[in-house]
């Protein structure tokens, strides 16, 4: 596309215009930081920190070579694909257990004053912290697994029981008046109100919960994953394939994150909330 | 046992005192006899509402006007049975009201929708909870937004309405499932004053069709004189009736003529007497 420049006045009412704005300080913004990072690396001057030329040569052998550390060859898709199920299982077993606990303890005042003091105790306590000990008891997988359920799970169910708490007594009032029992109004009103407060829970504990599979396979004897990768090269000294494994980690991060908020937003305007 | 004994007690008192009023009481499609709400909070005691007497009429529509926070929702609260009486009791066709049910329909001031159903949806919900089979509340419901004069805006999302289509919304919920009465809390209190008397035309034109028994709260005394067959002023908190006025003019009023205007003056002195500024 021919654009001319000449002439060409940014205008802030213009959808185009606006996405091009911002597309440009984006490429510009990375692009600074690359330049940083190379020019830290000529400074530094030591294979600790490898330029960004290097790494992506690094990202590009992982890629089309895989991993030969363990002594057996894997894809890079493999690893990812190892590290995004245990993160899914994790994800699955924190909304089957978080939601309906949400739901009730937002529900009954007396399950929430009961547990209020276990869960305030538990909370603080970082995910990862969990790691040695899952991992030794249940071993690498099912322990990584339950590292990153820590992870969403109390994100998931505060949100989920703040929803609850959140909803207003005339909309209680109006279902009542309208013949709804009460279960009725649960089902019919309390839970559909809270799905945005859920889908929110569910964008922080994603953010939170990729952190902590990363961290967990490090702990992790015998699982695979990016995680797992990272650690080994770091370990045996392999940096630019350790900074390879970051930028990879960041991304994908950065696709669930993005992944998890475009739903968020999608059932927070069909629940017509903020929309 | 001791408990029935009060109850009765307090409403053989109270009906005493209806009669005295001279209401004949018997008639009465709604029958409010004694209620009391007492508010109690720690040490702090708030009475709201103290021995509140009323017979309404079936189609009628009653309007209760008085001072802000004198207790005029609470009424509408215990007719409706989302608070329970400290004492007294609220009749419909001679049967008590405990618990609240599809048979006394309620608006609300802020229209209480769930936002997220569709405007089809929210007139449902009634007949939904209520089990009616899918294809009859579908015709149902369409009727009332037809009534209300939304049917071009059925499959809309609630947040894509403005106030008043909104409480239009609000209105054909609650007629709906055919409410003994219709328990309307300010409904138009947040409205724009051009909306507000648009929808209380409309109100009336629905009344025309449906013949709806209502209880209608207001701040406005524009509002109660347009409106009503019958007028409560209602003093400060604990709320008691102050005087009971019959306006008998044909609907829709004109609210520049001298009758209409002299009567709006006439109960906002009266509740200027009760300290309020609102009309």
């Amino acid at each position: 596309m021919v654009m001319r420049i000449q002439g060409l006045k940014y205008d802030e009412n213009n959808w185009i215009h606006r996405q091009v704005r911002l597309a440009a300080i984006t490429v510009v913004a990375i692009a600074a930081f690359v330049a940083a990072w190379h020019v830290a690396s000529v400074l530094a001057d030591t294979p600790t920190v490898p330029s960004p030329g290097r790494t992506l040569d690094a990202l590009i052998n992982f890629y089309s070579y895989g991993d030969w550390s363990s002594g057996t060859q894997r894809t890079m898709f493999e690893l990812i694909g190892s590290s995004m199920i245990t993160f899914a299982k994790g994800f699955a077993l924190a909304l089957v257990v978080a939601v309906p606990l949400g739901l009730a303890l937002g529900y009954f005042k007396i399950a929430r004053e009961f547990t209020n003091p276990i869960i305030e105790v538990l909370r603080p306590i970082a995910p990862i912290a969990w790691a040695p000990i899952f991992i030794i008891i249940l071993g690498s997988a099912t322990g990584a697994m339950l590292v990153v359920f820590i992870g969403i799970f109390f994100p998931l169910l505060t949100n989920v029981i703040f929803g609850v708490r959140k909803i207003e007594a005339n909309l209680l009032d109006a279902s009542k008046t309208l013949g709804a029992s009460q279960f009725q109004v649960f089902y019919k009103v309390i839970m559909p109100y809270t799905a945005p407060y859920l889908m929110n829970g569910v964008k922080v504990g994603l953010g939170v919960g990729w952190m902590c599979i990363v961290a967990a396979e490090m702990c992790a004897g015998t699982l695979v994953g990016v995680g797992k990768y990272l650690y080994d090269m770091a370990y045996s000294g392999n940096w630019p394939k350790a900074y390879a494994a970051l930028v990879l980690i960041g991304v994908l991060g950065l696709l669930t994150i993005g992944v998890s908020d475009y739903v968020h937003r999608w059932v927070s305007r069909r629940m017509g909330m903020d929309a | 046992m001791t408990e029935d004994q009060t109850a009765i007690d307090v409403s053989e008192k109270a009906f005493a005192e209806t009669v005295d009023s001279g209401s004949p009481g018997d008639g009465a499609h709604i029958a409010i006899r004694g209620l009391r709400k007492v508010f109690k909070r720690d040490k702090k005691e708030t009475v709201a509402l103290d021995d509140f007497s009323l017979d309404i009429r079936r189609g009628e529509l009653v309007t209760l006007v008085g001072p802000s926070g004198c207790g005029k929702t609470t009424i509408l609260k215990l007719i409706a049975g989302l608070i329970e009486p400290t004492s007294g009791e609220v009749l419909i066709g001679g049967r008590p009201c405990l618990r609240p049910g599809p048979d006394r329909g309620m608006v609300f001031q802020d229209f209480a929708l769930f936002h997220w159903r569709s405007v089809r949806k929210n007139v449902e919900f009634g007949l939904e909870v209520a089990g009616v089979p899918r294809g009859d509340r579908r015709a149902e419901a369409e009727r009332y937004i037809k009534l209300v004069g939304l049917e071009k805006f059925i499959d809309s999302r609630v947040y894509e309405l403005s106030g008043g289509m909104k409480q239009r919304v609000g209105i054909a919920r609650s007629l709906v499932t055919h409410p003994d009465v219709l328990l309307m809390d300010e409904p138009f209190g947040s409205l724009d004053a051009q909306t507000r008397n648009i929808m209380q035309v409309q109100l009336l034109k629905v009344l025309d069709e449906t013949d709806q028994t209502i209880v209608f709260v207001t701040h406005s005394v524009d509002e109660a004189v347009f409106l009503s067959d019958r007028i409560i002023v209602l003093t400060k908190r604990p709320a008691r009736i102050k005087e009971v006025i019959e306006v008998p003019w044909p609907k829709p009023r004109d609210r520049a003529a001298p009758e209409f205007t002299a009567l709006r003056k006439r109960i906002l002195s009266e509740l200027e007497a009760e300290n309020v500024m609102e009309g």
